[in-house]
């Protein structure tokens, strides 16, 4: 019996196998332009690219009154006229997605010379990592996982990834929220995000007629909720940056990560200077750990001011024509160490 | 719908009664008899109510008040209906009635009627066996045969193309036009409402076959749930190729017990439609399910009164005029379907209107190429498969005709099965 039955499995090994060829040349290309077309994007734009930029909305987002709309990646091009830098963009995509994109570079033909990766702080926050977003970016990376291609697209029917529903990722949100210690080298009475900002939902700011100024505190709440963390090692971005900054070196890809900046006028006048000591000991934390070997790290945390955000009463990366400029320039200037000979001053 | 770890308690609450029911049952004669078989038919049916219909029965009691100008002011429970609730409790039912009846011996071992009550294949979503079959299959003694993991892989292959290829590649477009009829053209929302007489059918076949293949593996042997049912000629041969384990309960424990066909024709008529309006309110806690088992039932009487008047009579076999009443049943069977999928009657109201009037809307995108291929793909295979099974049908083909229908069927699973998320839809009840 068991002969028979191993044989009966090797034999359907190996039509498995040729369906995978099968599927490999068929439904494999219209697959992935549904669920993942920056992929298709980036293999098509290769040939002509010089330097990828992998972005969240932060690239491509502007201000209604932006006379000027250029993205940061365009915006960076300027400074370097000769070369092509293409951006990949999708709305709150993180380092886990990227670095399935990163995977997907033809390191055989028309290499680029740098990969540009925003490095953006709040996708290392619990609001971000359990986000009801999550569970479509997981799905758009399905096809992209280093197994054999019909196996990934069983995967994807079988729905089997980080596939949680909304409620569950909620549930995990607050459990971080309320357990996560959050440490400061100095004494302050909060422990955790739960407290923190349950004490800032309780009357912090008031209007001139003595009531609560309930937007005011649900703003000064959200950037407790956002930015009040520790990066750690066990972070699941953390990972993922490892990976890529591992994998560039690995390959020999010069890889930029680009910090993104954070409203950290708000966050201190809002909340006050611990929630900005956070922000900083975290940018501090990821410029360390990732300025090395052909890696580095582009810090425009500080780049930005505040008014310059184009979402004033939320925490976001969208930033007006200036805020944009102001991280191109920076990112161009960090650029130069390799490309200085192709730099032009554009403004 | 879902599964909640506490709800397990529900499940041995049913066992211990019906199993000490039964076993006071089969010592005790005369009226007592009687009287444990009602405790443990209440605590059963008290249970299904209790999850299932409490809710609907408080939304009708507040309707009931305000047709006599009173204000009703229930206490809706927050409860989950637990998974396989109807298809357990039913089961359960059945052991319990054939040891009252004195067909059936009481089973003294707690161990093999728990087994019997959550044996995994079918324990969620039927089919709904008999003690008299799964039971004493369990009992005896089982060794693992090349044979059952052969029948056994075919048919859960087999099943999961059905559910995956077949039902989830329908699933979209079905729920699309559904979720906002009016959006769409005439011809698309009739598309969805034949479309969805094949998805129920796949998801419902995918999950019997698959659940009969797991069965099998283990040398255990359940119940066709189906036999290729919309090659029926009439609605009642319908009903005896479609959930045929749930068909034959209640044929076994509310239509026989009813007067069968052994009363007056008029007495039978209204036998029928209680039968089958009790299995539409079985499905849901719905008027919408009430109104599809109802058109079941008129139009058995209906194939019924006309096959008299008329003094026609279905053939046996193949010829044109088998074909056209097999389409015909297929449509009927599609437009009662309207009832069951639509959540309420303004839904299924807005079905209707739009298969009517929708004619010069300009047509909606909707994803159809998938939904439509593997529609007749199902058509084929129900032909193939007619009046057999397909473990058996494949069985005698040449081995290269065989391997080579597992590799389409493997390529359709892994490379084209739908890829949203859609649970069977059969769990619900």
């Amino acid at each position: 019996m068991f002969k028979k039955i191993i044989i009966r499995i090797f034999a359907l090994v190996i039509i498995i196998a040729g369906l995978n060829l099968i599927y490999n040349f068929t439904f494999y290309k219209k697959d992935l332009e549904e669920k993942c077309e920056q992929v298709v994007e980036l293999r098509k734009k290769q040939p002509d690219t010089d330097i990828f930029y992998f972005a969240e909305s932060s690239n491509f987002n502007v201000r209604e009154d932006d006379s000027i709309k250029q993205s940061i990646s365009e915006i960076t091009n300027f400074f370097y006229p000769s070369l092509k830098i293409t951006a990949i963009n999708k709305p709150a995509t993180h380092g886990g997605i990227y670095r399935h994109w990163l995977t997907h570079i033809d390191l055989t033909e028309n290499k680029p010379k740098a990969v540009i990766i925003t490095l953006n702080l709040r996708s290392f926050d619990a609001n971000w990592i359990h986000s009801k977003l999550e569970t479509p970016l997981q799905e758009s990376v399905v096809l992209l996982k280093p197994y054999p291609k019909l196996l990934n697209r069983f995967l994807l029917s079988l729905n089997a990834f980080d596939n949680k529903t909304e409620q569950q990722r909620e549930r995990d949100m607050i459990k971080e929220w309320e357990t996560t210690q959050l440490e400061f080298p100095f004494p302050f009475k909060y422990k955790t995000v739960t407290e923190w900002d349950y004490h800032m939902a309780q009357g912090t700011y008031t209007k001139p007629d003595g009531s609560w100024d309930a937007e005011k505190i649900t703003l000064a709440c959200h950037y407790v909720k956002t930015y009040a963390f520790n990066i750690k090692e066990n972070n699941p971005r953390v990972k993922d940056f490892d990976f890529m900054a591992d994998w560039c070196h690995k390959n020999n890809v010069n890889l930029y990560f680009n910090l993104l900046a954070e409203n950290l006028q708000y966050a201190d006048s809002l909340v006050g200077k611990e929630l900005v000591f956070l922000m900083k000991q975290n940018r501090d934390f990821l410029v360390n750990r990732y300025n090395k070997n052909n890696c580095k790290v582009i810090d425009n945390l500080e780049a930005v001011p505040g008014k310059e955000y184009t979402d004033q009463n939320w925490t976001t990366e969208h930033y007006s024509y200036k805020g944009r400029m102001a991280i191109a320039k920076n990112l161009a200037n960090g650029l130069r160490t390799q490309f200085n000979n192709y730099y032009k001053a554009a403004y | 719908m879902v599964f909640v770890p506490k709800y397990i308690l529900i499940l041995f609450a049913i066992i211990l009664i019906d199993y000490l029911a039964a076993l006071t049952i089969e010592q005790l004669k005369g009226r007592l008899r009687l009287f444990y078989l009602v405790v443990s038919l209440i605590a059963n049916i008290g249970m299904l109510a209790f999850f299932k219909y409490f809710n609907f029965a408080n939304e009708n009691l507040v309707t009931v008040f305000s047709w006599f100008g009173k204000e009703f002011h229930p206490v809706n429970l927050d409860i989950i209906l637990p998974i396989g609730l109807s298809f357990h409790t039913f089961q359960s039912m059945s052991y319990t009635i054939e040891v009252y009846r004195g067909r059936q011996k009481a089973e003294r071992h707690l161990g093999y009627f728990a087994n019997y009550v959550l044996f995994f294949p079918q324990m969620v979503a039927g089919p709904i066996e008999r003690y008299e079959t799964l039971g004493n299959e369990l009992r005896e003694e089982h060794k693992p045969k090349y044979e059952n993991f052969s029948d056994g892989f075919k048919l859960i292959l087999f099943g999961l193309f059905i559910k995956m290829a077949v039902a989830d590649n329908i699933a979209p477009f079905v729920n699309q036009v559904y979720s906002d009829p009016m959006k769409y053209n005439s011809l698309q929302v009739l598309g969805a409402v034949f479309l969805f007489s094949f998805q129920i059918y796949a998801d419902f076949f995918g999950y019997s076959t698959i659940a009969l293949g797991s069965a099998r593996m283990l040398d255990i042997k359940i119940m066709d749930n189906f036999n290729t049912p919309y090659l029926s000629k009439s609605i009642t041969e319908f009903w005896t190729r479609w959930h045929i384990s749930l068909s034959t309960w209640f044929r076994d424990y509310l239509y026989i017990p009813l007067g069968g066909n052994r009363v007056t024709l008029p007495r039978w008529s209204i036998n029928i439609l209680i039968v089958f309006m009790v299995s539409g309110l079985w499905h849901g806690a719905s008027w919408t399910f009430v109104v599809w088992g109802a058109l079941h039932g008129l139009m058995i009487l209906t194939e019924r009164y006309t096959s008299k008047i008329l003094k026609f009579k279905i053939r046996e076999g193949w010829n044109v005029v088998n074909v056209l009443l097999t389409i015909k049943t297929f449509i009927v069977a599609s437009f009662i379907w309207i009832f069951f999928r639509a959540e309420d009657f303004p839904k299924a109201k807005l079905i209707i209107k739009a298969m009517v009037k929708n004619w010069k809307i300009e047509k909606t995108d909707v994803p159809y190429l998938y939904a439509f291929v593997f529609s007749i793909v199902l058509i084929v295979i129900d032909i193939f498969l007619y009046n057999s099974r397909f473990d058996k049908r494949i069985g005698v083909t040449k081995i290269p005709v065989r391997w080579a229908v597992y590799a389409v069927l493997i390529f359709c699973l892994m490379a084209l099965s739908g890829t949203q998320k859609f649970t069977f839809i059969y769990f619900q009840f």
